[in-house]
């Protein structure tokens, strides 16, 4: 098993945050996380990507403990794209992507370079590549850090001739925000590739749409617990959406989709919902 | 990516040129004028090659005994303040940063102030004086290691220092050491006052080849170390997070850069007092012309570090000659007009 995430909790402050979550993903998995604003997704995303060292639980990476991993060793196996990220000084693209081999080699070699330009390419921001970072849109932003998480990540300038499985980890969190439809689609696209090719992915997202159409596995947070978890027919229900996120939906079957389509039934008078209600929303 | 390394060798390369230039200008400039092709004939001759220029006798005295010790400690000084400048304002992740903010100025201002005063009151100075020769010295690079180590202390939870604690603490301890600075300026006489007034407005005018052998270790080792942590430095503008994953071990980097930033800027506070503005303005300069990658910015920042004091000690002991004005006027003069038109052209390119 790739993540073997043991009965975590979590506390920040006085606030606990995350409580007795577990969870298991092998290779080659595109494993999402969701839920509402607060039920925990960024900080369960954190605590495997090594940020918080106070947890209590275990977290097993490859059947090695997080805690005893370097953080070299923890940088060679997983990337991470965070959310809100921020850069102000006139680094170039390519610059900022090329960042992402530091772990490997602070000075590039050739195949460091080809790697970077392949993932330029990949996120096209190729034609960006000389363009400082500060003056770009929130979209072209997004795309030049998930070059440069997978410029960290792959092995050789190709997505599906290395064979990852049981080596890699890929963690994004909301990683299509601002990014324009053909990206969003591009990005999830290029996540599922990885997973095909070995890499364990995980990440948190907020549309259900591609949700279903790219999840393998689904992990629903509610309150800092796991709400359920499996597969994206056996998640994706409309009482289990209603419990998590308090709003009516409907759960379609169309026949040019071969995934679950989820359409908000109610869309006035939410704030008279009982579901809203018992969220304590408002 | 091969642009990025032409800009770094062929910008160094200019950095250094000038510096050569302008470290033969300044050691024949004074007194007793010395042409460049002078200089360089009479350096070259101590190193065994025999240049066809004439030069007169005392010459060759005047140059190694008061002219070159003096440009070396400047440019050395220079660089310590260039290269602890930038470090630390990647280390801050903020351009307005500078070796102040982290109590190496107004520590080593209150050991020196504290050290003129009692220096007169106790007779155990004028008994011994190597001991008065070198307190001031001593004590001023003691109250900028200990002011540093201090707040970096005070920054430091569970292994990690936070770097918003560390600003509040540098305010905080930087406030109390001036409220001392400013009890014993209020209780000096006024000999006293003079030689503090002196003191913190800067001067490379005790000058010898002793400081220069005492300061160069502590700018040398820094000088060696910070450009091998530019790569880091790079990760750590998206972010200590970012660094971290992408195997930056944050924690260390910081103490490193805390350690060889202190180091590089407080051995030449011993010695020259406090020389404003170059540790700010410097790195700002560099990043001008060649982006904020680290790997440039930090030679570079040293080179011209040593470049802009060279010439300011220059100006200063040649515009009021024979006297000479203290040489943190001067680069406070010319730094703060400067910084305000950086902050201008700054603020016209890049749209708030």
């Amino acid at each position: 098993m790739m993540l073997c995430v043991k009965d975590i909790s979590l506390s920040l402050g006085k606030m606990k945050i995350l409580e007795g979550i577990s969870l298991e993903a092998g290779a080659g998995k595109l494993c999402v996380i969701m839920g509402a604003n607060g039920a925990g997704k960024s900080t369960l995303l954190k605590v495997i990507a090594g940020e918080y060292m106070q947890y209590q639980g275990s977290v097993t990476i490859g059947g090695k403990e997080l805690k005893a991993l370097p953080v070299a060793t923890q940088a060679r196996t997983r990337a991470v794209l965070s959310q809100q990220l921020t850069l102000n000084q006139p680094f170039t693209v390519a610059e900022v992507v090329s960042m992402g081999r530091y772990v490997y080699n602070t000075h590039l070699s050739a195949a460091d370079k080809e790697i970077i330009s392949y993932a330029l390419k990949v996120m096209q921001v190729y034609n960006l590549r000389d363009r400082t970072y500060p003056t770009l849109s929130g979209g072209q932003k997004q795309r030049v850090q998930m070059a440069r998480v997978l410029a960290q990540l792959l092995e050789a300038p190709d997505l599906e001739a290395t064979d990852y499985t049981g080596r890699k980890m890929l963690l994004l969190d909301e990683p299509v925000t601002g990014m324009d439809i053909l990206h969003q689609q591009l990005s999830l696209q290029l996540a599922s590739t990885l997973a095909a090719s070995g890499v364990l992915v995980v990440a948190v997202l907020h549309d259900f749409q591609l949700a279903a159409a790219y999840a393998g596995k689904l992990l629903m947070l509610k309150d800092g617990r796991v709400y359920a978890q499996g597969t994206v027919e056996e998640i994706f229900t409309s009482a289990h959406i209603k419990n998590c996120f308090g709003v009516d939906v409907a759960v379609l079957e169309h026949p040019h989709c071969h995934y679950p389509l989820v359409v908000t039934a109610a869309a006035g008078g939410l704030f008279q919902s009982p579901a809203v209600k018992a969220l304590k929303v408002l | 990516m091969n642009i990025a390394n032409i800009k770094r060798v062929s910008s160094i390369t200019i950095l250094s040129v000038l510096l050569i230039i302008v470290i033969l200008l300044a050691t024949g400039t004074g007194a007793m004028h010395i042409s460049p092709m002078q200089v360089l004939a009479i350096l070259l001759n101590k190193a065994g090659f025999h240049l066809h220029v004439a030069y007169e006798e005392n010459m060759p005295g005047v140059l190694w005994m008061i002219r070159l010790p003096r440009v070396i400690l400047g440019a050395l000084i220079g660089a310590g303040l260039g290269v602890a400048g930038a470090s630390l304002q990647g280390l801050f992740r903020n351009p307005l940063a500078d070796p102040g903010l982290i109590g190496i100025s107004s520590g080593a201002s209150m050991a020196a102030v504290v050290m003129i005063i009692v220096q007169s009151a106790l007779p155990v100075f004028q008994q011994a004086p190597v001991l008065n020769f070198y307190a001031l010295n001593l004590a001023a690079f003691a109250g900028a290691v200990i002011a540093t180590l201090f707040i970096f202390r005070i920054a430091r939870t569970g292994g990690q220092a936070a770097i918003s604690t560390m600003l509040l603490a540098g305010i905080a301890v930087r406030a109390l050491c001036e409220s001392v600075t400013g009890l014993m300026t209020y209780l000096a006489n006024n000999e006293q006052l003079r030689s503090i007034t002196f003191w913190s407005l800067g001067s490379l005018g005790g000058a010898s080849w002793q400081t220069v052998s005492g300061v160069a270790p502590f700018v040398i080792i820094p000088l060696i170390m910070l450009p091998r942590l530019a790569p880091a430095l790079n990760l750590l503008a998206l972010g200590e997070r970012e660094a971290m994953h992408s195997g930056v071990r944050v924690p260390r980097l910081k103490s490193l850069l805390v350690i060889f930033a202190t180091m590089a800027v407080a051995a030449g506070v011993a010695v020259a007092g406090i020389i404003g503005f170059i540790g700010l303005i410097v790195p700002h300069i560099v990043r001008q012309f060649t982006g904020p990658d680290y790997r440039i910015l930090i030679p570079g920042a040293a080179l011209s570090g040593a470049v802009l004091l060279t010439i300011a000690d220059l100006l200063c002991r040649t515009i009021v000659a024979p006297a000479e004005l203290p040489v943190g006027i001067i680069t406070a003069v010319i730094g703060a007009p400067f910084f305000l038109w950086l902050i201008i052209k700054e603020k016209r390119t890049i749209p708030a």
